[in-house]
Formats: structure tokens, C-alpha cells, sequence
């Protein structure tokens, strides 16, 4: 909840410190409705990573190779369309095709043979992206796209940028398998207690599996929305991507080390960084430091920091302090007038 | 020789790999370039060493290019106002322990995960350094290279030191007490406890640890040339956690020793300059890393199936 | 919690306040704002110098922001902000052609002036690109150069930034094609990338001696390629025997230059480049530079060609020995 309390503050903030009226009379900055949408618009494949990780960071696994994968899956969407000369929704559905089957490569390797998440992925990490990079041998770009693809990425539809709609629909689906269906339940308790949630005769294994899926999946469909934004699919694209949509999980309360966490949190998590980020950017100050990017980056780093260290001090506290057993302190402290 | 299987099998593929030189690019076997290539890579093992440290201990430092970039920049200006190297040297070391107790203090004082906190001091240090420096160059005096002496000596000084500094912490991982104590708490921190053993304070001393040696490999990078980049060693710490993993260091903590680290980089720094010499277009660069750092823990995770 | 939330957004209120009311105070100036492909970069470091010049001259504020790795997704994004905030002229190095164009067509829609320089976006998308040399210029002037240092004939190497920079691969083309017209005793033996890294083109530049005995000359085509492959040559004692030509900046490779290890750096006067472009910029936002003007006056640096829509900053320039001690960017 306290992130909830900080984003609302960071948005105010923002709002009467970052908006003001240019010399042509006309409100500009953070406060507009169209930088708000602008916002939006560019969390979505950043957060769309960041549901993907969710479900995986609470079986206690993680997935470094998302970002790589967003590459790869540009790349071969492009190849798709305009090599093979497919149409733009076959193409798409191949290019989710081979995201789910990168997430089922992580899948196989960490279930089958009981790998640790972390290495796997870094491996994959590399291999996604220099398979990225051999395919278009670093230079092929795909453009010129037809006007009623990109409009998924810089048009808006029913008053919001299009992709956004996209981006809430796979939350609500996220959300009601983490939260409403018996999946959320055991991937929690994997992330628990994987021997524990085997022995109760969970499939642990496919459970896990599904996670990585679905995580490939929903980096595919970034890399979609990603081509659409930009109009060009390359290999670079999404590079670095998977540090934010950790760092957004994180910050969301979700346990790094599995067990819990919440989907609305990793939401939470993405706005905190996507205001702060822009919201930074609009500020006149930071504008004439030219430095927005390296201070969100630091100001993010310190905010992960933060709500780390807010979440374990009561915990620690409770450690370090007696047991409040014996009588005779409870006596010595009158009770304080409430 | 099952003890060892893990390392010996790195060995062999970096000796298969060296054949298929000497058959295909024999060239690549110049004792000048090659010393050239061990120096550069110099700074790597020294910092993979403390990786593999941390590692076994079962916690991850990803903030080690970063601090590396932001030790050699301090360093580099401290140069360039004329220090003397023999100062600039401790207070590099003293600076990368800093910022690696930094790290320490907030694993093993606040029990956070090390995944999370050193992906926190990586971005803020990178973007710190960043804010401070805008990507500017650091230019130092001619006689900061090579600490002054002649090329090839200082070429021998720098791979010597960290060739002897692998040795001597290799030994010392396996034959101190303290280095027992890494082991332990990597294999089963609770049991560590009950040995009698502070699990938090040696947790706290790998950070550290790794923070010196990334501030020393930070000096030995600085010393190769006149200049200092601000971006280098960025990706650092994905190359070194790859050689150490490849080298048969247990992400889980527990297992694996330097030796193989140590094979793990060679193989590793081997990939670039083989593709060159094998005229294998440089497109496929990464990929081979990735399939390589796949390939270990697949034979790892096979082999442990067996076992159980 | 509660408690704690009222005081925390009273705060918060306080200060966003006081500093929104500092931001209305200080925008009364013509606003400028200058997109490099990466901020780091010294390259455009030096451009920016350029541009802080000639916005004091003219009494504009500028603003200098990008990503800091060569990113056209953060491109948009900063151009995006610079929209919302309402600037009156902005200035791109495009990193990708297309990508960027979108941004900045919706920039010209809000009656913001749009020039670009170093790389341009697409000509409908801007009013002027200030044109520093084509790629097929500077193709054509390192190739030249390495044909005139090797006399004809010889193998050579190259290394980039990284495989993937659009620029980049411009350049390479450009150069393979020049390669192929008029140089057949030439050969290309190896490109590598560097990632934009000192250090890694210098491990590069070691493999490649070793790799080709006969190489003859590396050609660095990113400014941090050039010292890297420098100090490679130098520490293989190679000093002469493989020689070392670049796009890069004159104060990075001075010291070697004078050490004979690199022949020639070729670049553009980089903070004229940023001069021009702020000049230019603030102008077509006064109304005083109008499309289809011949000619241009910028300050102090004089007349200015325009062909079409394209402002000409002069040929790509070759610094040796001789020449670049007087340079200092």
C-alpha cells in the first residue's frame, strides 16, 4: 500500500511542479492529458514484461532472457512480413508462436533438468539476442509498415492509445490467474515450497512451465506493440528492457524470492517508474541539467532500494527487540493516552 | 577424476577449441598478440575471481561493471592530477571495498536479496556516473601506462599479478579457514550458524571482497592505456557470472573452485579472437556465448540427474 | 499509515509549488531543443559545445538531452516530452529514420520548428537537415584515405560501433561500394564491432593483427574505435606497419597521431555542426530562414550554401600531424 501512497504523491508532485503555461499561452508539460496517454503509451511494452514476470518471479524463478526474446520476436515478425510476405496477422500470430516457444526452451531446461531460473535465462539472454543479430546480420531493419499496423502503436482508439487496451487486457488476464484461478494459488505455493507443493501433488513442473510459457508469450506481444510504436522491427530493440520490468515487479511487492506478490502491485510497479521517469523529464529543473534519464535511473535505483529495506525493517525490528513476555516491562511503561 | 569432472570437461573443450587453432589458425598462437589478449583480459579473471567467491557463497553481485567504470574514472582523475600510482592503488581497492560494503551492508545487514540490491547500486552507480561525467574521456599522463616501465614488462607485471592472485586465492579458498567458511554458508547457511559460524558476517565480507578486487582490476585496467572511458566495463558482470558458471561454480552456492572459473573465462575470452581468425562473420558472437553458458548447465543438469 | 500520508502530500504539495512557480518564471525565452543519437557520445559532446555557444549568442535557452546508448525508442520518447512541454524548435540526430519521423511530424503539427543535423529523418518530417557531409562522402573520404596511405593495394580491416547502428552500416556501405569501384587490390578482411567500447576495439584490433599477418591498415568508423585500435598497434609494435585511419575526435587521438600510430582522423568541424544547427534552428522559429532560401548567415562562422533543403557545413575534414594541434573538441 505504501507504493500506492508514493506513486499518488510522485503524480502530484509532478502535477504542479511540472506543468506550466508556455509564452503561446497554452498549458504544457506533465499535467496535459496528452503526455498522460504519452505515459501509457510507452509503459506498455515495459509493463507487459513485467506481467510476464510476475507470475514467474513468484514460483521464486526469474526470466533475464524476456528483453532478448522482445528482439527476436521483432526480428522474426518482420521476417515474417516482409520477407516471407505473410500478412500482417499471420505474421503476428507466428511471431507469439515463437515467443511461446522461447519461453518453452527456459520452460524445458529449467523443469526437465532442474536448472537454476537465473542461469538458464542468462543464457538465454545471449542466445535470443545474437540469434536476433545473426538473422538480420545486425543490419536488416524492417520499415515501412502499413499505416493500419502501426496504428496499434501511435494511433489511439476509443480515447486511448490503442496498445494500451491491449496492455489492460493481458492484465486483467494475468490478474485473474494469479488471483482468481487455482494457478495463482500454486504458483505461490511453489515459490514457497517447491518440494512442499510437490509432495501435495501439484504438478509443480507443468505449473512452472506455464509460467515461462506465458512469460515468452506476452514477450512476444510486446515485440509486436514495440514494431507498432516505432514502426521498425530491429535487432536492438527492447535492449535493457528486462532491468525495469524486474525492478517494477520488485518495487509491486513481489518477492524475489517467491511465495508472494500481486499483480496489481507489478502495476503499481510500472507507474511508479513510468511517473517518475517522465514526470522527472517535464520538471524545468532536471530539464536544464539535461540529465532526466540518469536521474530517473538513480532515483529509481534508490526508490527499489527503499521499498526493499521498508519491507524487511519491521521484520528485523521485531527480531531485534526482547520478547515482550515479561510482565514487569509491560508495567513499567504506562500506556499512552490514544 | 569424478571430483573433478566438471572442471577437467571445461579444460577439454577449451583444448579442443585450441586444437581446432592450431589446425585451422595456427597464427593465433604469436606470442605478442596473445600476451596482448591476456592483458586485456587480466582485469576480468581478477574480478571473476572474487564472482566465483561470491557465488559460492550463493549470493550474485551484478553491480561489478559499474563499480568497475566508477573505480577506473576516480582512479583515472586521480592520475591526471599527478598522484603517484602507488597512492591511486589503495585508494582504488579502498573504494571498490566501499562500494562493495555498500552492497554488504544492505544483503547481509537487511537480509534483502543480493539479485535485487546490486541490480539497484548497478543502475545508480551507471547513471550516477553518467550524471557526473556526461561520457567524457579521462586523459592521463604518459607515465601512468604500464606504471611507468617498459610495455612488456608491465604487460608480464599485470598478468603475473593476476595470475599469482588467482593462485593465491584459489589455495586460500580451499585451505583457510575463512575460505572453508565461504563454502559452508554457501552450502547451508543454518548449519553454518550452528557450526558456529556467522553466516551475515561472511556474507558481508564477499561483498566487500568483490569490491576490492573490482576496484584493483579497475587500476589494472587503467594502466593498459593513456585514456579512461567512462563506459568501461559495462557488461562486465554478465561476462564474468558466464565464465564463472561455465567454469562449474553452482549458482546454488556451495560448489565449484577458482580453477575452473578460471577455464571458464579462457574459453570464453577465446570466442572473439577465435571467430576472427576463423573468418566467422561477428554476427554470430553472441549466440555462441549464449549457446556455450547453455551447454554447461545442461551438462551440469544432466549429470545431477544421474547422481540422484 | 494514515498519519503518515497527509503530512508526506502536504509536503509533497509544498515543494511542487515553489518549484512550479520558479519553472513559470524562467520560460520566457525562445526555447531550443538538441536531440543527440547519444548523450555520451564525445561526439556529439562537441556538437553541444557548439550549440551552447550559439545559444548564448542568440539569447535562447537549450536544451541538450537524449538517451544515453544509441536508442531510437528513447528518441521518441524525449522528443514526445519536448512536445508536451512546448518547446519552440527541436534539432535531431536521428537515429532511425523512420521511427523518429512520426514524433516529429506531430511536432510540426503543434507549430514546433523542426531541423535536423548529423543524421536526418525523413524530409517531410523537418524543415532543413543541417548536413554535415553524406555518408556516401564520408564512405568515400576514409576509403580514399586508406587507398592513399596503402597506394593502392593491400588487405584492411574495419571496426564499428556495434552491428546493429543505422549509421553505421551507412557508412560500410558506402565504403565497400567505393571499395569495389575503384580499389580491386584492395581487400576487406574483417569487420568487428566494439560496442561503442575503447577497450573492446582494442581486443579486436589485436585479434585482427593476428589473424591477418598482411594486414595492412584498420579503419575505425566509431570515435572510441580509433584510440582503441591505436593503442593495439602500438602495443603490438606495429607502429607503421598497420596503420590507422578513423571517424573520431582530435583530442582522443591526438597523442597518437603525434606517436605516428594513426595516420589521419576524419571528421567534420563538430562544433560548428552544433553552431550551425542552432542557428538555423532559431531562425526558421523567428521567421527569418524560409524554405527555399539559397544561402544562409550563421553568426560569427559566415554564409552558408543551401542545396534544396539540405544546409551544407562544407566537406569532411582530415586531421594529421600537421593540422591537429589546433583543434580542440
Amino acid at each position: 500500500m505504501l507504493l500506492l501512497y508514493v506513486l499518488i504523491a510522485e503524480w502530484l508532485f509532478f502535477y504542479f511542479a511540472g506543468t506550466t503555461t508556455n509564452r503561446r499561452g497554452i498549458v504544457v508539460g506533465f499535467g496535459t492529458l496528452d503526455r498522460q496517454f504519452d505515459i501509457l503509451r510507452h509503459s506498455c511494452e515495459i509493463g507487459l514484461l513485467a506481467l510476464a514476470l510476475t507470475p514467474v518471479i513468484i514460483t521464486a524463478g526469474i526470466d533475464l532472457s524476456v528483453a532478448s526474446l522482445l528482439g527476436l520476436c521483432a526480428i522474426l515478425f518482420g521476417k515474417f512480413w516482409h520477407d516471407a510476405g505473410m500478412p500482417i496477422p499471420l505474421a503476428a500470430a507466428l511471431a507469439l508462436g515463437c515467443g511461446a516457444l522461447g519461453g518453452a526452451l527456459n520452460a524445458a531446461l529449467i523443469t526437465t533438468l532442474r536448472l537454476p531460473p537465473l542461469i538458464v535465462t542468462l543464457g538465454t539472454y545471449s542466445l535470443f539476442r545474437g540469434l536476433a543479430e545473426a538473422i538480420t546480420r545486425g543490419s536488416a531493419t524492417y520499415t515501412n509498415f502499413p499505416e493500419s499496423f502501426l496504428f496499434l502503436g501511435q494511433e489511439r482508439w476509443l480515447g486511448l492509445p490503442t496498445q494500451a487496451w491491449l496492455f489492460f487486457a493481458v492484465a486483467a488476464g494475468v490478474w485473474v490467474l494469479v488471483h482468481r484461478m487455482t494457478f495463482g494459488r500454486s504458483f505461490r505455493a511453489i515459490g514457497f515450497a517447491p518440494d512442499g507443493a510437490r509432495y501435495a501433488g501439484l504438478p509443480v513442473n507443468r505449473r512452472v512451465a506455464l509460467a515461462y510459457i506465458l512469460a515468452g508469450l506476452i514477450a512476444a506481444l510486446a515485440a509486436i506493440i514495440y514494431t507498432a510504436r516505432l514502426g521498425q522491427a530491429k535487432a536492438d530493440a527492447g535492449m535493457g528492457y528486462e532491468l525495469f520490468a524486474i525492478t517494477a515487479v520488485v518495487l509491486g511487492g513481489t518477492s524475489i524470492f517467491g511465495g508472494t506478490g500481486s499483480v496489481h502491485g507489478t502495476l503499481l510497479g510500472v507507474a511508479a517508474i513510468a511517473v517518475l521517469k517522465n514526470g522527472l523529464a517535464s520538471l524545468p529543473v532536471v530539464m536544464r541539467m539535461n540529465a532526466a534519464e540518469e536521474m530517473a535511473g538513480l532515483l529509481t535505483g534508490a526508490l527499489l532500494l527503499l521499498a526493499l529495506t521498508a519491507g524487511v525493517l519491521p521484520r528485523l525490528w521485531a527480531q531485534r527487540r526482547p520478547p515482550p513476555a515479561a510482565p514487569a516491562i509491560a508495567s513499567s511503561t504506562p500506556p499512552s493516552p490514544a | 577424476m569424478s571430483r573433478h569432472f566438471r572442471e577437467l570437461s571445461v579444460v577439454g573443450a577449451l583444448a579442443v577449441v585450441l586444437i581446432a587453432m592450431a589446425l585451422f589458425a595456427p597464427a593465433f598462437f604469436q606470442p605478442q598478440p596473445l600476451l596482448s589478449l591476456a592483458t586485456r583480459e587480466a582485469p576480468t579473471l581478477v574480478v571473476a575471481c572474487g564472482m566465483a567467491v561470491v557465488i559460492i557463497c550463493r549470493q550474485i553481485d551484478i553491480s561489478v561493471g559499474s563499480m568497475f567504470s566508477v573505480v577506473s574514472v576516480c582512479a583515472g582523475l586521480l592520475a591526471a592530477r599527478g598522484w603517484p600510482l602507488l597512492l591511486v592503488l589503495p585508494v582504488a581497492a579502498a573504494l571498490g571495498a566501499a562500494l562493495g560494503a555498500l552492497n554488504g551492508l544492505l544483503v547481509a545487514g537487511l537480509r534483502l536479496p543480493s539479485i535485487v540490491v546490486t541490480l539497484a547500486t548497478m543502475v545508480a552507480l551507471r547513471q550516477g556516473l553518467n550524471l557526473v561525467r556526461q561520457g567524457e574521456f579521462v586523459n592521463m599522463p604518459d607515465a601512468v601506462q604500464w606504471f611507468g616501465l617498459p610495455q612488456a614488462t608491465g604487460q608480464w607485471l599485470l598478468v603475473g599479478s593476476a595470475l599469482a592472485l588467482l593462485v593465491g586465492l584459489g589455495l586460500a579458498l580451499r585451505h583457510l579457514a575463512a575460505g572453508r567458511f565461504v563454502y559452508a554458508v554457501g552450502t547451508e547457511a543454518e548449519a553454518a550458524r550452528l557450526a558456529g559460524i556467522r553466516p551475515q558476517r561472511v556474507t558481508f565480507a564477499v561483498f566487500v571482497f568483490i569490491g576490492a578486487l573490482t576496484g584493483l582490476a579497475a587500476m589494472m585496467n587503467i594502466v593498459q592505456s593513456p585514456q579512461v572511458q567512462p563506459l568501461s566495463g559495462m557488461g562486465l558482470e554478465l561476462k564474468v557470472i558466464a565464465a564463472v558458471v561455465v567454469g562449474g561454480v553452482a549458482i546454488s552456492g556451495g560448489r565449484g573452485n577458482l580453477w575452473g572459473a578460471f577455464a571458464g573465462l579462457l574459453l570464453l575470452a577465446c570466442v572473439a579472437p577465435a571467430l576472427t581468425h576463423l573468418r566467422i562473420e561477428a554476427y554470430w558472437e553472441k549466440a555462441i556465448q549464449g549457446a556455450i553458458i547453455l551447454l554447461a548447465v545442461v551438462a551440469d543438469g544432466v549429470r545431477q540427474r544421474k547422481q540422484n | 499509515m494514515k498519519s503518515l500520508l497527509r503530512p508526506l502530500l502536504a509536503a509533497t504539495l509544498a515543494l511542487a509549488l515553489a518549484s512550479g512557480a520558479f519553472a513559470a518564471a524562467a520560460s520566457s525565452k525562445l526555447i531550443v531543443a538538441f536531440l543527440p543519437k547519444s548523450k555520451g557520445n564525445a561526439y556529439f559532446i562537441s556538437c553541444k559545445a557548439g550549440a551552447e555557444k550559439a545559444a548564448k549568442e542568440l539569447g535562447v535557452e537549450l536544451l541538450f538531452d537524449g538517451p544515453t546508448d544509441s536508442n531510437a525508442a528513447k528518441q521518441n520518447e524525449i522528443v514526445e516530452n519536448w512536445i508536451t512541454l512546448g518547446v519552440d524548435v527541436i534539432a535531431v540526430a536521428a537515429e532511425n529514420r523512420e521511427g523518429i519521423s512520426t514524433a516529429l511530424r506531430k511536432a510540426q503539427k503543434q507549430g514546433i520548428k523542426v531541423v535536423t543535423y548529423d543524421a536526418d529523418a525523413m524530409p517531410d518530417a523537418r524543415s532543413f537537415f543541417v548536413n554535415q557531409a553524406t555518408p556516401e562522402g564520408i564512405g568515400q573520404a576514409l576509403m580514399d584515405e586508406a587507398a592513399r596511405l596503402l597506394n593502392g593495394e593491400g588487405e584492411f580491416s574495419m571496426i564499428v560501433a556495434t552491428l546493429t547502428a543505422a549509421n553505421q552500416r551507412e557508412w560500410q556501405k558506402h565504403i565497400e561500394a567505393r571499395l569495389k569501384e575503384k580499389y580491386p587490390k584492395m581487400k576487406l578482411v574483417a569487420v568487428r564491432p566494439c560496442d561503442d567500447l575503447k577497450d573492446k576495439a582494442q581486443s579486436e584490433a589485436t585479434a585482427m593483427m593476428s589473424a591477418n599477418p598482411n594486414l595492412k591498415l584498420i579503419m575505425a568508423i566509431c570515435s572510441p574505435g580509433v584510440p582503441g585500435a591505436a593503442e593495439a598497434v602500438k602495443q603490438a609494435g606495429k607502429t607503421g606497419q598497420v596503420k590507422v585511419i578513423g571517424l573520431g575526435l582530435p583530442n582522443e587521438n591526438k597523442r597518437y597521431v603525434h606517436e605516428g600510430v594513426t595516420d589521419t582522423v576524419i571528421l567534420w568541424n563538430t562544433g560548428d555542426l552544433g553552431y550551425l544547427t542552432i542557428y538555423a534552428g532559431v531562425a526558421l522559429a523567428k521567421g527569418e530562414l524560409k524554405p527555399g532560401a539559397k544561402s544562409f548567415k550563421a553568426g560569427s562562422l559566415g554564409t552558408f550554401a543551401i542545396q534544396g533543403d539540405n544546409i551544407l557545413l562544407g566537406k569532411p575534414f582530415a586531421f594529421n600531424k600537421g593540422n591537429i594541434d589546433q583543434f580542440n573538441f
